[in-house]
């Protein structure tokens, strides 16, 4: 835990210098440039904790099928816009194996399915995104209302406004320079139907599927005892 | 397709990438971004005479096109007025903004496209295997699960349409189920497959050691001397844009666009490390051309 603390610290200091760098050296302002450093810092902490950790072959190869799963699912619903089950496989990752099984499962989903559609300036940016849907997932699978259907519906519904939200603001990096309130406002909009989609789709797949995913997950969970390093 | 770059130890294409994607970001003098796009697109040019990049010509262009259209209009900051529109001015500083804004964009995306081509899959994944070896291997087993996965997801469709389930007819919501009972399936039969493949994986001794790569790369001599080239320019890149070199004040009143002669060091940095996979290739080809000339110089006069 102390380790952890104190990288914690570590990167929260060279954010705040990256930070005050920006401004006081770079009066002309790289803002999508200190973007990916600083989504860089946040993440690297999480990659690195998986790296030091005890962890099997089995959990690895079980991760990677479903970081692929989720990537995939993206192929028979491409005949229907804004609607796809990657947000739905990572929430179920999360629930089921942990906070961070489901980061590295969503943020592996966005390189491998961004392999196949085309990488780009807003890869980091959905890494964070969907590493952050099954990072509070795992994290919020304790609560009351997480163990309820309709909790999960509500989480999902957020999560793909959240999503959209969160995806739309690298395009105001990238355009900080000429800010304006109408442009935020435009370009938050423009992306309502879209969000609205994400969200009630993902609200159909936990109605719909979230019964059985999670029933099939902690099966394999328990029948390989995956993640059990207690009694291991 | 195989060229002189591709061959490249990927830390040199990795490192290549990176310098190509900060300068994108990092200048935003119209010269050094418009210069900078010309020669990726002449860098695309080699890789493939430029088939990669002919899918993306209409969204570059609709994209620029948006930008530079869009932004005076919404954006009025700035003091040289052309007009106003409905009250709002429209000024020199947001147009030119505009510009600057798009051609930064379109090098970055110019850049990818080159990326997508050249450091793809195992190359871009020997690079990260150095510094996150976990990682790398489980994203590189992601990406291998996929072929695999749409084999299977078009094997399961084909038996699940043959009992009257199908993704391509009925109702959203219809669709939307039967395309999940696709995947549910594909779920469980992959899951019990990633066991076998790991217990596979265990046995021919998985994590005994240190895992080495399936194509051992070695950095030559040659290639340590580009590293160290792009670095140094890179570094000679950043320390000048720190200084104010190849950047321009466009808000709220535009600066000069007049160069100096460290502008013009700091330009012809970029320039090289811009220009690394046409200096390249160019080397190949006159190396080629050269030993061409010369074997049917010395066939000619042998004989003669």
């Amino acid at each position: 835990m102390a380790k952890s603390n104190r990288y914690l610290m570590a990167v929260s200091i060279l954010i705040v210098i990256l930070l005050v760098a920006s401004i006081v050296l770079f009066q002309y302002k790289a803002y999508l440039l200190l973007s990916f450093l600083l989504i860089g810092c946040i993440m690297l902490p999480m990659f690195a904790r998986f790296e030091m950790k005890e962890i099997g072959g089995r959990e690895i190869v079980m991760l990677a099928m479903l970081a692929a799963i989720a990537a995939v699912g993206r192929v028979p619903f491409a005949g229907l816009p804004s609607v796809q089950p990657t947000t739905f496989v990572i929430i179920m990752v999360g629930l089921v194996f942990g906070a961070e099984s489901g980061f590295l499962v969503g943020a592996v989903a966005a390189i491998v399915s961004n392999i196949f559609l085309g990488q780009g300036p807003w890869t980091p940016w959905q890494m964070y995104a969907w590493g952050m849907v099954g990072m509070t997932a795992g994290l919020l699978r304790n609560t009351w209302w997480m163990s309820k259907l309709w909790g999960k519906c509500v989480f999902g519904f957020v999560w793909g406004y959240l999503f959209g939200w969160f995806m739309n603001m690298w395009i105001i990096v990238g355009n900080l320079e000429s800010f304006s309130w109408e442009f935020f406002t435009g370009i938050y909009v423009a992306s309502i139907y879209f969000d609205l989609a994400h969200g009630l789709s993902n609200v159909f797949f936990l109605l719909v599927f979230g019964v059985s995913w999670m029933r099939i997950l902690e099966r394999f969970k328990k029948k390989y005892g995956l993640f059990d390093f207690q009694r291991a | 397709m195989s060229n002189g770059l591709e061959r490249m130890h990927p830390f040199v294409l990795f490192l290549y990438y990176v310098a190509v994607g900060v300068l994108a970001m990092y200048f935003n003098h119209p010269l050094f971004l418009g210069v900078g796009c010309i020669v990726l697109i002449l860098v695309n040019l080699t890789h493939d005479n430029g088939k990669a990049l002919k899918k993306w010509i209409p969204m570059l262009s609709v994209m620029c096109a948006v930008i530079i259209l869009v932004n005076p209009f919404i954006n009025s900051r700035g003091t040289h007025i052309f007009f106003y529109f409905r009250g709002k001015q429209v000024t020199l500083e947001a147009t030119l903004y505009g510009a600057v804004l798009s051609m930064s964009l379109v090098l970055i995306l110019l850049m990818f496209i080159s990326f997508n081509l050249i450091l793809n899959g195992n190359k871009f994944l020997f690079v990260f295997s150095r510094f996150l070896p976990r990682t790398a291997f489980l994203t590189m087993l992601a990406i291998r699960f996929v072929p695999l996965l749409n084999r299977r997801l078009d094997e399961i469709a084909d038996v699940q349409r043959v009992k009257g389930l199908s993704i391509k007819t009925g109702t959203i919501r219809q669709r939307a189920k039967s395309g999940m009972v696709i995947l549910q399936v594909l779920l469980t039969w992959s899951l019990e497959e990633a066991i076998e493949t790991s217990d596979s994986m265990k046995a021919r001794g998985y994590g005994i050691g240190k895992r080495s790569p399936y194509i051992p790369y070695r950095l030559a001599r040659q290639e340590v001397g580009w590293l160290v080239t792009l670095a140094v320019l890179l570094l000679i890149c950043l320390v000048g844009g720190l200084l104010g070199y190849g950047k321009i004040i466009i808000y709220p009143q535009l600066g000069t666009l007049q160069l100096y002669p460290i502008d013009w060091i700091v330009f012809i940095s970029m320039l090289v490390i811009m220009a690394f996979p046409l200096l390249i290739e160019g080397r190949e080809l006159l190396k080629w051309n050269y030993s061409l000339w010369k074997t049917s110089h010395s066939n000619s006069r042998t004989r003669t």
